[in-house]
């Protein structure tokens, strides 16, 4: 039929088997279905997808002993695909940490879905995307810069976190200074946080540095409206994750381990009145539980 | 293997995977051999996946801007991408390109036989045999 050369008599014939038993006719519908979840495909997308060469069981073991690291397909999926990402230094995938020692002994650690590119010449880390804490023990000082400023690391401890809005910079120890797109240059102690924004810097904040958080792999919430705690715990979700406008007031007390995001909705579900919807692996949604009364 | 997530994830479907299989552990005489051998296997399927996850990702990023569906489509379409990519699974190289051939780009057996230079007659046997393959797997 898809010859492209099909006669009546083949239609004709075609039918009469159909007709002749159920399994053909059941055979008939499957194959219909599979045509049409082929037909669904963007075509060119799934045929440079699927028609790529298959490595040989045996080789793909081989390889499988000296890994080579493949680009995390779950990072690159929900973002924007901008080329400056893509082409960074040094990268990690949706729910994925890493910790790298720099080479004057400064360490360096990613949170999930960022990307920095590192220029120990100049002593220069940009954070294109993303968040990290860096330690800078203190021989010679390392600049973070950001899209909404620098950061200066003389000695010390720092968290930069950057978002489209702006970029939240939190010392935990030591001093550093900054220096955001408009106004003066300013310092910066540990227990303060504050954010640069485009029109500058904010207002100087304290906060805990003592508090656990995403650098030992925990997400802590203190009577938080649900909404802001599941925009935080989708960045370290492959896959979308969507709830209903009405459990966004909800409020969420509790210390969360990171490892095991589908176990965090277990709790919420466990805890909080509502239910959650596995559509498929990727695509997660949460509703108000239903009352049966 | 340069993702932890990976990692974990791996090591969680060999172990549902002992348990789901009906051999008792404890009846098995190498245990230990047991699950290498089923995490050989797993490991092939999770290299599998990761080349098809390149492979789309590749593509994606050679899309114009405008063309570049959603990250919502794109995670669907990873997945329809997915499921197919199994099913296709373990068919000879031409049989499976003559099948995407005929079902992706709407070609008809004249001109796949063209491209990979066989009689039509070879891309009816091809379609036949890619046809039984995919009907014969449950779904």
């Amino acid at each position: 039929m898809e010859s492209g050369a099909a006669s009546d008599r083949d239609r004709a014939n075609l039918q009469h088997w159909r007709d002749s038993h159920p399994s053909h006719e059941h055979a008939w519908q499957k194959a219909q279905l599979l045509r049409q979840r082929f037909a669904e495909l963007p075509s060119t997308l799934a045929m440079a997808s699927l028609d790529r060469p298959q490595a040989s069981r045996r080789k793909v073991l081989k390889r499988a002993v000296g890994a080579v690291a493949l680009v995390p397909a779950a990072w690159l999926i929900s973002r924007q695909l901008p080329v400056d990402v893509w082409r960074a230094d040094l990268r990690t995938a949706t729910g994925e940490g890493k910790t790298v020692q720099l080479a004057d002994g400064s360490s360096l650690q990613l949170n999930t879905a960022s990307a920095v590119d590192i220029d120990m010449q100049n002593r220069r880390l940009t954070l294109v995307e993303g968040e990290i804490a860096l330690n800078v023990p203190g021989i010679s000082p390392l600049t973070v810069q950001t899209h909404f400023g620098q950061v200066v690391v003389s000695q010390g401890q720092v968290c930069v976190r950057q978002r489209q809005t702006g970029c939240r910079v939190s010392v935990l120890k030591g001093a550093v200074q900054l220096q955001p797109l408009r106004g003066p240059v300013f310092s910066l102690r540990a227990g303060q946080q504050v954010s640069l924004l485009v029109a500058g810097a904010g207002a100087v904040e304290p906060f805990d540095v003592l508090a656990p958080g995403w650098r030992d792999g925990v997400l802590m919430a203190q009577n938080q409206p649900l909404g802001d705690f599941l925009r935080e715990l989708s960045s370290y979700r492959p896959g979308v994750l969507r709830w209903e406008p009405a459990l966004e007031s909800l409020r969420v007390t509790g210390s969360f381990r990171l490892e095991d995001t589908d176990r965090i909705l277990s709790l919420l579900a466990a805890s909080l009145p509502l239910e959650v919807h596995r559509r498929t692996r990727y695509w997660v949604t949460l509703v108000p539980r239903k009352n049966i009364a | 293997m340069g993702n932890g997530s990976d990692a974990a994830d791996l090591s969680q479907d060999t172990f549902l995977r002992v348990l789901a299989s009906s051999q008792r552990i404890a009846d098995l005489q190498e245990p230990r051999a047991y699950l290498a051998t089923v995490g050989k296997r797993l490991l092939a399927n999770f290299y599998k996946r990761r080349s098809l996850e390149q492979a789309y990702l590749d593509a994606l990023m050679l899309l114009p801007e405008e063309s570049v569906p959603s990250p919502e489509q794109r995670w669907l379409l990873l997945e329809a991408l997915q499921a197919l990519d199994e099913l296709l699974d373990g068919l000879p190289v031409a049989v499976r390109r003559a099948f995407l051939w005929s079902q992706l780009e709407g070609l008809g057996y004249a001109e796949i036989a063209e491209r990979l230079q066989v009689s039509e007659r070879t891309i009816k046997r091809y379609m036949a045999q890619a046809y039984e393959h995919c009907l014969l797997v449950e779904w």
